[in-house]
């Protein structure tokens, strides 16, 4: 035990691999909180999109598009999806980005179609008379959801929004497929280093387990704040 | 001066419904409205349950489009899906049974979202014609005048003093930085009368507003209602409130299955009624 524990301080410390944790937390970090941003942006507007009337044409060739997208990224791994944009997409468009860059996208992307779900449910939740009340008065549809309706669902749909959020942090383990230095990664060259995996990924167990607990924690705050301003006079 | 002229503009037409006629699905629930709604008339519905009252007043401002017929509101036929209905409903105000404050939002936020959102939009139209003005003014030997833009503050420091002015009138300017969910029923719907006010409607549409009140708070809302009927306001009024009806209304329309079955003064109707439907319904409600 004692040797193990020494093999892990000596490449941790001594060789410096704590630097490349530190980037792979970063990384990971990074690609979950923008990913989940720019999921969220995108959700929302699928969420409108879908809750839309359907008169016009418009609206459902959006439609028709959102379910196409949605379809895709909830039907296909996102390993296939990050596999696609960084190998194919990437020297297709001759974009050049890096890999975090890449894992950030495809993870927006993707939550996107999850939070598109998300947010129709948390839409739904909301009593109907409250958009109908913006639009008798003459409000448009999009600024009474945006002032009205969106504002309202927050608060029901944080907690699964929270979970999102959670699923992301560990699904950037899978960002190694395209040479990010992710947590996973960081602590897999670790192991590799001597061939003594014992310490390295019970770490990495330890470090994904405290990352979650404290987003559960981060979202028991916000969801108390705003269960406050509820009761506000 | 020719007749037209002479006429007050109390005759004028406000509203004009024309074989207004609507269906869910196979369901036709109104078959066929015709209505003229004159300025400053208080028109009272009433009818059984599931005729028709509701639909019939959505239909009104486009909440539910109508599958045929016509609503000619300022010239224009609102059922018509080219118009921007937003425009018009802007001057069509709307009180609902359940109130419908925006529970997000303060009591004076919820008055001054739409005036403030409306002439803010209006404001940056301005702003982005002036912009193509000012540049084409560059090219021109005649420069155009500018538009005049006002500050996004102005707008709304005016639209909070018309909301102050309104709660001040139905004595709840306390509540302005209060949620709804610390009001009262009959507080709500007064605010939301309020809210409607704000837009300065041509026209504003009642769909039950007492009937989700307790009975204590029904007299406060029926007493705006009545303020707002002798300051002259147009009216279309859904409700069970026979004495209401009675009192303040200028004119009393009977729903039966998606019709007007009836209509008349309010006393003649009350005291007189023709049909059997009527009579009938009247001896179960009064
Ligand atoms: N969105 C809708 N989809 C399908 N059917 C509807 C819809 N809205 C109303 N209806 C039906 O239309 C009929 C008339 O409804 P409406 O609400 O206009 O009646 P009402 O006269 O207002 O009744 P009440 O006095 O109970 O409010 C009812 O049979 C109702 O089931
Ligand atoms: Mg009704």
């Amino acid at each position: 035990m004692q040797r193990i524990w020494d093999l892990f301080y000596q490449q941790f410390i001594t060789y410096g691999a704590y630097r490349e944790v530190l980037e792979g937390l970063l990384a990971t970090v990074e690609i979950a909180v923008f990913g989940l941003l720019i999921g969220v942006v995108i959700g929302t507007l699928i969420a409108m999109v879908k809750v839309m009337p359907k008169y016009k044409r418009l609206p459902r060739v959006l439609s028709g598009i959102c379910t196409v997208y949605v379809g895709f990224f909830r039907g296909t791994p996102m390993v296939v999806q990050l596999l696609i944009g960084y190998f194919v997409l990437l020297p297709a468009l001759k974009i050049a980005a890096d890999a975090v860059t890449v894992a950030i996208v495809v993870f927006g992307l993707n939550s996107g179609a999850y939070v598109s779900e998300i947010m129709r449910s948390g839409i739904q939740s909301v009593d109907p008379g409250q958009l109908e009340a913006g639009r008798a008065l003459g409000l448009t549809f999009w600024k009474s959801m945006f002032s009205i309706v969106i504002p309202q669902s927050v608060k029901n749909i944080l907690p699964t929004l929270g979970n999102e959020f959670i699923v992301l942090i560990k699904e950037t383990s899978v960002t190694s497929f395209i040479a990010v230095t992710d947590l996973t990664k960081a602590f897999r060259a670790i192991g590799d280093a001597n061939y003594e995996y014992i310490i390295p990924y019970l770490m990495l167990a330890a470090v994904y387990l405290i990352l979650v607990m404290l987003i559960t924690l981060g979202i028991r705050i916000m969801e108390r704040r705003l269960k406050r301003s509820d009761r506000r006079a | 001066m020719t007749e037209e002229l002479k006429q007050s503009p109390s005759e004028e037409v406000l509203l004009s419904i024309r074989g207004l006629k609507k269906s869910f699905g196979s369901h036709e629930v109104l078959k066929g409205i015709d209505l003229d709604i004159r300025e400053g008339e208080k028109i009272a519905v009433i009818g059984p349950s599931g005729c028709g009252k509701s639909t019939f007043l959505r239909c009104i401002n486009c909440m539910e489009d109508p599958t045929a017929g016509s609503i000619f509101f300022e010239g224009v036929d609102l059922a018509d899906m080219k118009v921007d209905i937003n425009v018009h409903r802007q001057k069509i105000g709307m009180v609902f049974q359940q109130f419908n404050l925006f529970n997000n939002l303060t009591v004076l936020r919820n008055i001054t979202l739409a005036p403030v959102s409306i002439a803010q939009k209006a404001n940056r139209k301005r702003k982005v014609r002036n912009f193509f003005r000012s540049f084409l003014n560059l090219f021109r030997k005649e420069k155009k005048p500018l538009l005049p833009v006002r500050k996004s503050a102005d707008i709304r420091a005016e639209a909070e003093k018309r909301a102050f002015e309104l709660l001040e009138r139905i004595g709840l300017s306390d509540k302005a930085e209060v949620y709804p969910s610390t009001l009262s029923g009959g507080q709500k719907q007064r605010i939301a009368i309020v809210r409607a006010l704000a837009m300065d409607p041509d026209v504003i549409l009642f769909d039950e507003p007492t009937s989700a009140l307790d009975p204590e708070m029904v007299g406060e809302v029926l007493d705006l209602m009545k303020k707002l009927a002798e300051d002259g306001m147009t009216m279309v009024i859904v409700t069970h409130e026979m004495g209401f009806a009675r009192e303040v209304a200028t004119r009393v329309l009977f729903m039966d299955d998606g019709q007007i079955a009836e209509e008349n003064m309010p006393e003649a109707f009350f005291t007189r009624p023709q049909s059997a439907r009527l009579q009938d319904f009247l001896s179960k409600v009064l």
